[in-house]
């Protein structure tokens, strides 16, 4: 892994935090006095002109940005009126149990994805492939809080089979887990099955067959990690949705994680407490592009050296 | 100009061969059938006020709660009614003039901002395009759905920063898009040889590059058209997009969440017809894609 690729990658991840710290800064200060939205409308006027002083509100534009962002950089992200505790804090107690149900997904999005996409590729035109690619349809089209919903209308209300909402046992995450992880198994499957029809038509996947490789063989170590590439990407695109989903989906199963916090902050306007969620979003997406990029070059060493010859 | 009149404008050909494309296909019974559901749909919208038996707010507090009229119902309810004794069909009906029109408008937003700013980001180059795509690279990377809640909380909700900001949502496939279409139309003859008559930079633009353009924007309207649906139904749902009295398919939703055990009936009809709007235009779009785009071919992507 050459430095340069590195740090180009690195610098682009800086630069994207840098436009969502600005960007949550522009609409602070567009949509009206921060003093007077950060605080509830009980605040004292010391608390207010205390607020000020911190934020430097009585300086120029610039002075408040250079303000802000040294603030956010240290993690204070302001106190949540709610409690009075630093918003920073109230986020990352939620972090855990979103945590749970963000990798549950993702373990369920791979091991649904991945086998469907390639099954489907095996058998093309079989009716496995036609009933992958009708989940897949269906996967990509239904809302997932409607899912959500159906679900708990049949196995929580009808059957009586699992618990409608909350957290504590394996039983309460396969509900929000499955719904959450059906829209990004149906985009995995269909790229997996995609990119393994791509491969296997490759001439070396006829050597391997000439030169009397078993078919599982052939399939798992010489057609899989080349199908792999298109995959990891989608993958990594994925996550963001993966979050954007669990926002609805904590909310339907009233999952105590950091996307019901948010939707609740938005409606009580509990602005240091949305501000430091978004944000926190914004650095997990970063983080993640640049995991999917360095895993993208280790997969692949070509696409590195192409990516050096296309910057020099 | 004799070279010019020996191969006849790629826009003017282009244009032809996808409409005729799509004229001459005969289309699978699948995709009729989504043709139908999507024509119904617009009918409702357009024609609300003809077709909903009840008013959207017209309560009826002697008849809450009741079944669908097949389940029990009274007759006039054929969906059932609603906490408040609202008809429930004639809801749906006005919620789907709701959710169309906002994505439709959305829509125009988005495919209008992205396409011009790609135009503009291929035309100018330089720190223009560098900003612009820095600005594309942003909107993808962080999920739309976040940062449409952090805007709603801080400014509160309104109708038409709702319409805006979902309008901004997918500006940037099209923008990516229109760039990319724009660099390699400037590379080619027609574009130069035009441009040396002297004509004006917009004026090729507008009357040259865009329609080629089009074809390509289309299919990326049926991209997109399902996920602002669905993103519009989303903020409703969670209680965050269209306000009450107003309706939308995903408020609806939202509001029939808490009678799931005692009226179902509340809230499954719109979820239906989100999954169902959604689905025919995937289907249709997917469709498109195979007729429209001959280097595809069979891969089935």
């Amino acid at each position: 892994m050459s430095l340069q690729f590195l740090l180009t990658k690195l610098l682009r991840g800086a630069m994207t935090l840098l436009l969502a710290v600005t960007f949550v800064f522009i609409v602070l200060r567009v949509s009206g006095d921060p003093a007077q939205m950060m605080l509830s409308d009980e605040a004292s006027p010391e608390s207010i002109a205390a607020f000020r002083r911190r934020w430097g509100l009585d300086g120029s534009y610039f002075e408040q940005y250079i303000t802000y962002l040294s603030a956010i950089v240290q993690g204070d992200f302001g106190d949540s009126f709610r409690d009075g505790r630093p918003a920073l804090q109230v986020v990352m107690e939620r972090v855990p149990v979103t945590l749970e149900l963000g990798i549950t997904a993702l373990l369920v999005t791979l091991l649904i994805g991945i086998p469907a996409g390639i099954m489907a590729a095996l058998h093309r035109g079989k009716w496995i492939d036609h009933a992958a690619m009708s989940f897949t349809i269906f996967g990509q089209s239904v809302p997932n809080f409607f899912l959500g919903i159906i679900l708990i209308l049949v196995f929580s209300m009808t059957l009586r089979w699992l618990p409608s909402s909350g957290t504590g046992s394996l039983w309460h995450l396969l509900m929000p887990a499955l719904t959450l992880a059906t829209a990004t198994a149906a985009t995995v499957a269909r790229f997996t099955r995609s990119s393994m029809l791509d491969v296997l038509h490759q001439p070396f996947m006829r050597t391997a067959k000439a030169k009397g490789i078993p078919h599982d063989r052939r399939v798992l170590r010489h057609a899989l990690p080349n199908a792999a590439i298109p995959v990891v990407t989608v993958v990594g695109m994925r996550i963001g949705g993966l979050i954007g989903g669990a926002v609805t989906i904590e909310t339907v199963f009233a999952w105590p994680g950091v996307g019901m916090l948010l939707v609740n902050s938005v409606n009580q306007r509990d602005l240091a407490v949305v501000q430091a969620v978004v944000l926190l979003i914004a650095l997990t997406m970063v983080v993640v592009n640049l995991t999917v990029d360095l895993a993208y070059g280790w997969l692949d060493p070509r696409i590195e050296l192409h990516n050096k010859k296309a910057t020099a | 100009m004799s070279s010019l009149d020996l191969s006849p404008v790629p826009g003017q050909l282009r244009r032809h061969n996808w409409l005729t494309r799509i004229w001459k296909a005969r289309p699978p019974v699948v995709i009729g059938l989504c043709l139908g559901w999507l024509a119904l749909v617009v009918i409702a919208a357009v024609f609300a006020e003809f077709l909903a038996p009840f008013g959207f707010a017209e309560q009826s507090l002697l008849t809450r709660l009741k079944p669908p009229a097949l389940m029990g119902g009274p007759a006039e309810n054929l969906f059932g009614t609603d906490d408040l004794g609202r008809d429930v069909f004639s809801r749906v009906i006005y919620a789907m003039r709701t959710s169309i029109l906002i994505a439709i408008m959305a829509t125009v937003i988005g495919a209008t901002v992205g396409t011009a700013l790609g135009i503009v980001a291929a035309h100018f180059r330089g720190w223009v395009d560098d900003v612009i795509m820095m600005l594309v690279d942003f909107q993808a990377s962080i999920p739309f759905l976040i940062v449409a809640l952090a805007v709603l909380a801080f400014f509160g909700n309104n109708f038409l920063l709702l319409i805006i900001l979902i309008g901004l949502f997918g500006w940037d496939g099209y923008a990516r898009i229109a760039r990319g279409l724009v660099l390699s139309t400037n590379g080619q003859g027609y574009a130069f040889a035009i441009r040396t008559l002297g004509v004006h930079p917009a004026r090729v633009y507008i009357r040259h590059v865009l329609p080629n353009m089009l074809s390509v924007i289309m299919v990326q309207i049926t991209l997109n058209f399902p996920e602002i649906i669905l993103l519009e139904t989303s903020l409703s749902f969670l209680g965050l997009g269209v306000q009450p009295p107003g309706t939308s398919l995903g408020l609806m939703l939202g509001e029939g969440r808490n009678y799931l055990t005692t009226a179902w009936w509340m809230g499954i009809p719109a979820g239906a017809i989100i999954f169902l709007t959604t689905l025919a235009i995937s289907l249709l779009g997917d469709w498109l894609r195979d007729m429209l785009d001959p280097n595809l071919g069979n891969r089935n992507v």
